[in-house]
């Protein structure tokens, strides 16, 4: 039974693999034509293809990393197509129907509502959607509030200065493999920008940013926070999205000034892959962000997608008194690998950091968390608390660790502590005795596994993700 | 000996002693109570000087210096000792290496010779024996792993080594049976002199039972709010301290 | 860059030929494919191997100075002093407890080779880059058999000693039969002083048999302009238990490696780690526990007080197999900068494949507990004695846990004056 579900989910995911070549979709292959291509179809003045193409020269320079604990067959960089323009309406699926009835299983427990489910599937209703008040309504409180939430490519068109002062000062482009890839091709991505003193009046969310879809291969966010701000934002969603390209590697910055907050939450379901690991998305992206004095980055994020997950947002804790937040549940199952985590950089004085990371593993998959807290010979009084729990399911995944610590601060503390646990047979008969499922007992032990990240999670996202967990977790238990 | 006048005392920016005044002379017994958060404890720790307790106003002196002037351990040196509510563990430092480091440098401050190792391990096994912990206490860390009743028990070990002038004691009678406060309190009566004088903090009444006051203070938000002698402490036993806030709201 | 180094080690080591060559061989072979460690190679991330590319050093002329081992009141241990890798005891003259037997590289019979056979690269994993050099290039070598069932009492003590100029190899090779029971000191000391350079490579490699027990000990008191690059491995048999206290100083470059490996089941590893690093020496200890089978324990504590301008490097693995279920692992590293120069480099990892098992690690770079100052100032001492007790109490602890007490009686005075004069820096 188990394996007819798998095989309707990888039969649905494979045919999203193939696509037909059209008139503006580019052949596969790399080149500075192609970025040239890129930069013409987004209409983008001179500076920022000459960022690009600096950008490509220095990716071909660059070895790939091979340093995490992960495996995957070589990426072929000149098999994969760079730009295709969004699908046109008639080769969407015309309705639900249409669509795999698994996919709408899942949406179906995790309660999205109809016109979302369209959306998330990918049929051909997006302009119905656009039309919807609640956007509108949404974008004019924005505005009202001097708030700029808007595709990073209407960004470098309407505000280049902004955009110019700090593109890759957060993410250089030739910080690693996968984010000079990225400056070189990126199609598209958020642009946000809180006004002096300003918090804004609502949750970001990239569901609500209206742009192509399909551009979530080579996605490229820019948020800056001037003096005193708030923004909370949110990424993903927890139903699994359809998506065309199997690699994915984003590049976040995070600009936070003095006394600014960022809250940036993530969750991320994108296909796994089926059983043996075949198909499924490769995630590998680079988020940063840096704190001015007293400013804080939190960074909070659930990960139970893609066949591997390579990524460690970060933050550089620059000005004195600053705070990072790293808040994690990474869960694998099936044959998912990742190796996720954070780095901690701490420069200034009495600056604090706090890393809690849950990692689940279950099937025959591998989690590691993988992170760097690093004292500067300037950071007096600096303090981090890292707190790394794994939980296993089942003998045949791994959960690993692997913190760097380097210190040289004579004044800063740090302390670092990580466990491994299973879920014990004592708690499953506790609760089944109790009158559950095996199934149930686990989710329920998982999500209390969990309760420290989901907390941090703004609250809607928050039950979500345990319902996310409960579902990615069908099948688990023996 | 020692005179506290008008003293007021800030923990982490909160004003908790507000004007207290106290004369203890020398050999007197004096007990202070009060309900929690009067700032009974406050008065230990901003007498021995810890940080974070700080004194802003009036004056302290202690056998003709100004106490608020000196250093925690120049403190301990001039004769004050310290008996802590919750001692601290530490690993890996023995117990006998620490007295015998802390005698010898309060030795150097009054004059004194250090002692020789036999002569020290001959008084520190003494001092052990009388408040009744095993000699093997004193080869192992400090506090390590010790019960809540041998860590009061060698807060008085101390005391009985390191001699001092005055010795206050922060509640130590709490969290012990009756055989402990037994120990507790001869330890201490055997090192009234007529000389050393000592200050009793304490929430109940019972350990007066076993080391009878001169003195009895009832401390109230940061203030003596009354004092008396022994009998004062017979009538909180029975009155408790509820009396406290109706004389406070009359006195407003 | 070192590369040509490693090159013309090669080179000597094909010339060295003895009852050992095929397993030689073999490392030879795995040697030719290595590349030299650069900033890139995770094992030596933080230890840079730039000090080779200089480096002139002559083997021991043959005629090196008799000296004896250093006195430890009260040790009473079976001495065997090697200077520069050169024997200086006489082996055949030694009065052996019983069921011990005592052999050299140049002196073994048939069933020391027998030994060395089954021990030599069979349990120090072969990914350790200098321990395939030490295999090649070791002329001289300790081999030690404890017969089953033997209980010996008296401590076996190996004195390494290094001095100035030389360059130098050895090894060390023991078996316990089952139910042995044995301590063993690996005793390592510099006669060169502290600005002449020497290198020496040191492995010891200790088949532990069912039920049997091994005390040991590793004192890497080096210090100065020495490179000593050395390693411990344990393989561990049923039910086999290991008591081991590794001491080390830095040095210009003192980088030791550890294997414990759980063979067989309901085996029991305590590893206890000090480092002391006077300024401006280089410490790097990484270990690796591997839990290959069932129902095994480890418990590793690594502390370590950090001069100015020195650099103290830890990489503590622990890998649960697959299978290895209800193991039971922990480690836990700590570790003290004295001043704003001295730096750490901590890495404890965890790698399990097993569900039923319980580890954690623990990681710490702290200040001295402000609650304990204050605690040792009410009670009369200054501030600095206060730090210089707590601190030196940090490493104290493990070191009164060291089950050879005249050997931790001894230790004691001497890594407090090298605390000492490292807080007066």
């Amino acid at each position: 039974m188990s394996e007819q579900i798998d095989q309707a989910i990888a039969r649905k995911y494979e045919a999203g693999f193939i696509s037909d070549i059209e008139s503006d979709t580019l052949p596969p292959g790399l080149s500075e034509d192609v970025i040239r291509h890129i930069s013409a179809m987004k209409e983008e003045p001179e500076w920022m293809l000459e960022w690009r193409l600096r950008a490509f020269e220095l990716w071909k320079k660059m070895p790939e990393p091979d340093w995490a604990h992960i495996g995957y067959d070589l990426i072929d960089y000149q098999s994969i197509s760079y730009y295709s323009a969004p699908k046109s309406m008639k080769d969407k699926p015309q309705s639900l129907a249409e669509v795999d009835p698994e996919l709408l299983r899942t949406y179906e427990k995790l309660g999205i509502p109809l016109h979302e489910q369209e959306m998330l599937a990918g049929v051909a209703v997006d302009a119905v959607f656009d039309s919807v008040s609640v956007v509108t309504t949404f974008r004019a409180k924005l505005e009202e509030a001097g708030v700029i939430f808007c595709p990073i490519s209407e960004a470098i068109k309407k505000y280049p200065e902004l955009v110019k002062k700090y593109l890759g000062t957060v993410v250089p482009r030739a910080d690693n493999f996968f984010a000079a890839l990225n400056s070189a091709v990126f199609t598209d991505g958020s642009f946000v920008y809180i006004p002096k003193g300003v918090r804004s009046p609502m949750e970001l969310s990239t569901y609500f940013r209206i742009n192509e879809l399909n551009t979530g291969q080579f996605e490229r966010t820019l948020i800056i926070a001037e003096e005193g701000s708030y923004v909370s934002y949110l990424e993903g969603c927890t139903a699994p999205q359809r998506d065309e390209n199997q690699l994915h590697a984003a590049v976040v910055e995070l600009v936070a000034l003095d006394d600014a907050e960022i809250k940036y939450s993530t969750v991320q379901n994108w296909y796994p892959g089926d059983e043996n690991g075949k198909g499924g998305i490769y995630n590998f992206v680079t988020k940063r962000g840096i704190c001015e004095k007293n400013a804080k980055i939190s960074w909070t994020q659930v990960e139970t997608g893609s066949a591997v997950t390579w990524k460690y947002p970060s933050c550089i804790l620059k000005g004195d008194n600053s705070v990072g937040e790293f808040y994690s549940v990474a869960l694998t199952r099936g044959m998912q690998q990742a190796d996720t985590g954070t780095k901690m950089i701490h420069l200034g004085k009495n600056t604090k950091s706090t890393i809690i990371s849950k990692g689940i593993s279950a099937g025959r998959s591998s989690n590691a968390y993988r992170g760097l807290v690093r004292m500067g010979p300037n950071a007096d009084g600096a303090r981090n608390f890292t707190e790394c729990d794994s939980l296993l399911i089942g003998d045949q995944c791994g959960a690993h660790t692997f913190p760097y610590i380097e210190s040289s601060n004579p004044s800063a503390i740090v302390e670092h502590e990580a466990t491994t646990s299973k879920v014990s047979d004592d708690q499953l008969f506790l609760c089944k005795q109790r009158g559950m499922d095996a199934e149930k007992a686990v989710s329920l032990i998982v999500n209390g596994f969990c309760k420290e990240v989901f907390k941090e999670l703004p609250m809607e996202f928050a039950v979500e993700a345990g319902k996310l967990l409960e579902i990615s977790l069908e099948g688990s238990v023996g | 000996m020692l005179s506290i006048k008008n003293l007021h005392a800030n923990v982490e920016d909160q004003n908790i002693l507000k004007g207290l005044n106290l004369e203890v002379g020398p050999g007197e017994v004096h007990a202070i109570m009060g309900p929690n958060g009067a700032g009974k404890s406050t008065l230990g720790y901003v007498l021995s000087g810890r940080d974070g307790y700080e004194a802003t106003a009036g004056n302290i002196d202690f056998s003709g210096t100004n106490l608020l002037d000196l250093e925690v351990e120049e403190r301990a040196q001039a004769g004050l000792f310290l008996a802590f509510q919750y001692p601290v563990e530490i690993p890996g430092v023995s117990n006998m290496e620490f007295m015998k480091e802390s005698v010898n440098v309060i030795r150097k401050a009054r004059g004194e010779e250090p002692l020789s190792a036999a002569e020290f391990l001959k008084k520190a096994k003494a001092a052990a024996k009388q408040v009744n912990l095993p000699l093997d206490f004193l080869k192992r860390g400090v506090n390590e792993g010790f019960s809540g009743g041998e860590k009061k028990r060698n807060e008085i070990m101390q005391m009985i080594l390191l001699e001092p002038k005055l010795c206050i004691l922060d509640e130590s009678d709490s969290g012990l049976d009756v055989d402990a406060l037994q120990v507790v309190a001869n330890g201490v009566n055997s090192q009234r002199d007529g000389k050393r004088s000592f200050i009793i903090i304490t929430h109940y009444q019972r350990l007066l039972d076993y080391i009878k006051p001169d003195f009895v203070h009832i401390l109230a938000d940061g203030k003596v709010a009354k004092s008396g002698g022994p009998e004062l402490a017979k009538e909180v036993e029975k009155t408790g301290y509820a009396w406290l806030e109706k004389a406070g709201e009359k006195a407003e | 860059m070192s590369q040509s180094w490693l090159a013309q080690a090669i080179a000597r080591a094909s010339a060295v030929n003895d009852w050992l060559q095929p397993q030689r061989k073999e490392s030879l072979a795995l040697l030719a494919t290595q590349e030299w460690p650069g900033r890139r190679t995770e094992a030596w991330r933080y230890t840079s191997l730039h000090a080779f590319d200089k480096l002139a050093l002559t083997s021991a002329s043959g005629d090196v100075k008799q000296h004896d081992a250093p006195a430890v009141a009260g040790l009473n241990s079976l001495d065997i002093v090697l200077v520069d890798g050169e024997l200086q005891t006489a082996i055949e003259a030694l009065q052996l407890p019983n069921g011990v037997r005592v052999s050299s590289f140049s002196n073994a019979d048939a069933q020391a080779q027998e030994v060395a056979h089954a021990v030599f690269a069979k349990v120090k994993p072969a990914k350790h880059l200098f321990g395939l050099l030490n295999d090649t290039l070791a002329q001289q070598g300790i081999i030690i058999d404890i017969a089953a069932g033997a209980e010996v009492q008296q401590p076996i003590r190996i004195v390494n000693y290094v001095t100035a100029g030389v360059e130098s190899h050895n090894r060390i090779l023991v078996r316990l039969g089952a139910g042995a029971k044995a301590a063993i000191i690996e005793h390592g000391a510099n006669l060169s002083g502290s600005d002449a350079a020497a290198f020496n490579t040191a492995f010891a490699e200790y088949l532990i048999g069912d039920k049997a027990q091994l005390e040991h000990y590793r004192l890497a008191l080096h210090g100065g302009k020495v490179i000593h690059i050395g390693g411990s491995h344990f393989q561990l048999h049923n039910e086999a238990r290991l008591n081991s206290t590794l001491v080390g100083y830095g040095s210009q470059i003192s980088r030791i490696d550890a294997d414990i490996h759980h063979a067989g089941e309901h085996a029991f590893a305590k590893f206890n780690n000090i480092y002391l690093l006077a300024p401006s020496e280089h410490f790097d200890l990484h270990s690796s526990i591997e839990h290959a089978v069932p129902n095994g324990t480890t418990e590793q504590n690594a502390r370590g007080i950090v001069g100015d301008k020195a650099v103290a490097v830890f990489n503590g693995r622990i890998h649960i197999h697959r299978y290895a279920q209800k193991t039971l692992a922990e480690l836990n590293n700590r570790n003290l900068l004295l001043t704003r120069g001295a730096r750490v480099n901590t890495k404890p990892e965890l790698e399990i494949y097993a569900d039923d098992v319980q580890c954690a690690h623990g990681a710490t770079v702290a200040e001295i507990n402000e609650e304990a100052l204050y605690y040792l100032r009410s009670r009369g001492l200054s501030a600095s004695q206060a730090k210089v007790m707590l601190s030196f109490g940090f490493i104290q602890e493990l070191i009164t846990q060291m089950p050879n007490h005249s050997l931790a009686d001894w230790l004691l005075p001497i890594l407090h004056e090298r605390f000492v004069a490292m807080e007066a820096e």
